[in-house]
């Protein structure tokens, strides 16, 4: 599904030059859970931002469901994340003018589905991440945790083939943190590829595979048990 | 066949365009802070009444005159002697003509001649003293007539009007008199007024003809005055009595002014210039007829009115750019989540192009509204004071609709570049606000 080759990320900033990925290889099958560590600075966010098209590699090859992405312009990268790819962001990042359905709404109705169709959908998704009782809520009236849902929701309310998520559960606390990951474990026994970064060691083992990284490289790579 | 596909592909990526910039428009709209919204529309309609008044009143204190000009004047046609000629030739038969016309309301026609008025008879004047003498034109009108063309009797300022069959009257426009002028203060070399005239004084009047002098002392029945110069800087008496102070084949006249039917000014003059065909008389509009000094200042006045306008203008284009560049620099990080789960960038320009939009169209048809609700009926009934005029508000709907399409046109461009700008930045960087 994915297959990444020799990424190599470096910011440059006037005379000061930051490697941040240094080649890295990795092979990430359809339907697979994986969860991406390492400590602050390892690079793991940035890696999923190249993963997941927000950011252009400074070098190396990705191809994703059989495409080269290096290969796509613009237009093609945005028409590619909203066919193919969806986002659950740390900050939950749903927008604060519209309510949970609405927000769940806008990336479907970008695919080009009528209004009354897209809401019914929205209104599904919401009712799969146990929010149908607050639809028609403004983000400010949304609890942390339901804010994640309602993030969770758009991310896979198009029906994406990968969901990334950039450490889901680091603004919740604990028990939230395990309602989310429980969400994501239904998601992918339904056979959704999930790609998550996270810091914390627990949450990772709730996916069936663990990317370490630190300093920009790939330390280990295994399955968990 | 592809080029088919590709055609209803496009159409449809237009479709889709539109509704998801409507959809985020809308809800932006419907959930910004009320104030904020009501202050944007505020002023995007100050800006439009701006465009609108300021002009308009400034070509309207012209204007103003011009309407004048035709109610108390000219009428909607005013037939005149061609350019060196002294009176309109065939005039009862033009008159006869035009009292026919299923157009024409009513006519008044005015015999006109040079004359001297002298204002004290008992005595002569002094050495090294002036004599109270003044010149102008003396009118013969037929009063009814003339009150049914011109409401003539309105602009009596002192005394009474003229009446049919009385004689030995006489009516002075208040600019000939020292202590009615507007001149009266200053001392203006040639300009000789009469002093000391007031209703009831005996005046002698005198006129030259090819058959000698004529003199003739009537008594001051009114004083007229009125902005339109042609009441307050002319003497009238009644007609009949005027002619029989010129020689006896004198009937010609010198002024015929028509009240058409609404709008069909163009059509009497048209038909009689066709009628009579005749190059030594002129026949014009009320339009045609202003002195053209009024319509170079109604020009310079639309110009200086558009020149104050235009920076009204640009202060609701800076307005409306600030806003949406605060915005959209505000909501960097939406419109980075946006683009990032797949929102094309213009449907995200579209989206604050849409909200710039709504703030010009609520401005501008709140603007309307006061204008053709309140300003306009509020300056007819209360025009402006205006030394030459009665200023009103010129506010035509084809020149408002314009003002509209100019309104919203800058606003787009206003709206379009700050969310272009904003919208074009790196999405990662929008999404991590870096």
């Amino acid at each position: 599904m994915i297959k990444a080759q020799h990424i190599v990320k470096t910011f440059i900033n006037g005379d000061v030059v930051t490697p941040v990925l240094k080649g890295i290889d990795l092979d990430i099958r359809s339907g697979e859970f994986v969860a991406i560590i390492g400590p602050s600075g390892a690079g793991k966010s940035t890696l999923m931002y190249q993963l997941s098209l927000l950011d252009h590699p400074t070098k190396g090859s990705i191809v994703i469901d059989g495409r080269e992405t290096a290969e796509m312009n613009i237009a093609e990268r945005t028409a590619f994340r909203l066919h193919e790819l969806g986002y659950v962001f740390q900050d939950y990042a749903i927008l604060p003018e519209l309510t949970a359905v609405e927000n769940v709404m806008t990336p479907i109705l970008m695919k080009g589905t009528p209004k009354k169709e897209a809401r019914k959908i929205s209104l599904q998704v919401l009712d799969q991440v146990g929010l149908s009782d607050r639809v028609d809520f403004l983000p400010n009236r949304l609890s942390g945790g339901q804010q994640q849902r309602v993030s969770i929701a758009r991310a896979i309310a198009h029906e994406p083939k990968i969901l990334f998520a950039d450490e889901p559960t680091a603004n919740l606390d604990t028990v939230t943190s395990r309602e989310i990951l429980s969400l994501f474990m239904d998601l992918h026994v339904k056979g959704q590829t999930i790609v998550m970064v996270t810091h914390e060691k627990e949450f990772a083992e709730m996916a069936e595979r663990i990317i370490e990284l630190k300093d920009g490289r790939i330390i280990s790579d295994k399955k968990t048990t | 066949m592809k080029k088919v596909r590709l055609f209803f592909k496009a159409l449809m990526n237009v479709r889709v365009t539109l509704r998801v910039a409507f959809f985020l428009a809308f809800r932006q709209i419907r959930r910004s802070s009320k104030w904020t919204t009501g202050l944007i529309i505020f002023i995007m309609m100050l800006t439009f009444l701006n465009l609108v008044v300021v002009s308009g009143l400034l070509v309207g204190l012209i204007s103003g005159s011009y309407v004048q000009f035709r109610d108390h004047y000219a009428g909607d046609v005013l037939i005149t002697p061609a350019p060196g000629r002294t009176y309109i030739e065939d005039s009862q038969d033009i008159v006869s003509y035009v009292k026919g016309l299923p157009e024409v309301e009513t006519v008044s026609s005015r015999t006109s001649i040079l004359a001297q008025v002298k204002g004290t008879l008992d005595e002569n004047p002094k050495a090294k003293e002036k004599p109270n003498v003044s010149g102008g034109a003396i009118i013969g009108i037929n009063p009814d007539e003339e009150e049914k063309l011109s409401e003539f009797s309105k602009f009596v300022l002192e005394g009474q009007n003229l009446k049919n069959g009385e004689e030995g009257f006489i009516l002075i426009g208040a600019n000939l008199i020292k202590e009615y002028s507007t001149f009266g203060d200053v001392d203006i070399p040639g300009l000789e007024l009469l002093k000391n005239i007031k209703v009831g004084d005996r005046v002698r009047v005198s006129i030259e003809t090819e058959a000698g002098p004529a003199e003739k002392d009537v008594i001051v029945k009114g004083i007229m005055k009125s902005k339109v110069d042609q009441i307050s800087q002319r003497y009238f008496m009644v007609d009949k009595e005027l002619r029989r102070m010129l020689p006896a084949n004198r009937l010609e006249l010198q002024e015929i002014a028509i009240k058409s039917k609404p709008d069909m000014g163009r059509l009497v003059a048209d038909d009689v210039m066709a009628h009579f065909n005749n190059p030594r008389v002129r026949v014009q509009t009320y339009q045609e007829a202003i002195p053209s000094f009024l319509r170079d200042i109604e020009t310079t006045f639309g110009i200086l009115g558009n020149f104050l306008s235009s920076f009204g203008l640009i202060l609701a284009c800076i307005t409306v750019f600030i806003v949406v560049f605060i915005n959209a620099v505000n909501r960097r990080k939406y419109i980075g989540i946006l683009k990032g789960i797949g929102v094309e960038p213009r449907v995200i320009t579209l989206a604050y192009v849409c909200q710039a939009v709504f703030y010009g169209v609520a401005g501008a048809t709140i603007g309307l509204v006061i204008t053709f609700g309140l300003l306009k009926p509020f300056f007819e009934r209360n025009p402006i004071n205006f030394p030459f005029s009665d200023g009103i508000l010129v506010a035509t709907l084809d020149g408002s609709l314009l003002r509209v399409g100019i309104l919203l046109f800058v606003t787009i461009l206003a709206g379009f570049i700050p969310a272009y700008m904003i919208v074009r930045k790196n999405t990662l960087d929008s999404i991590l606000g870096r």
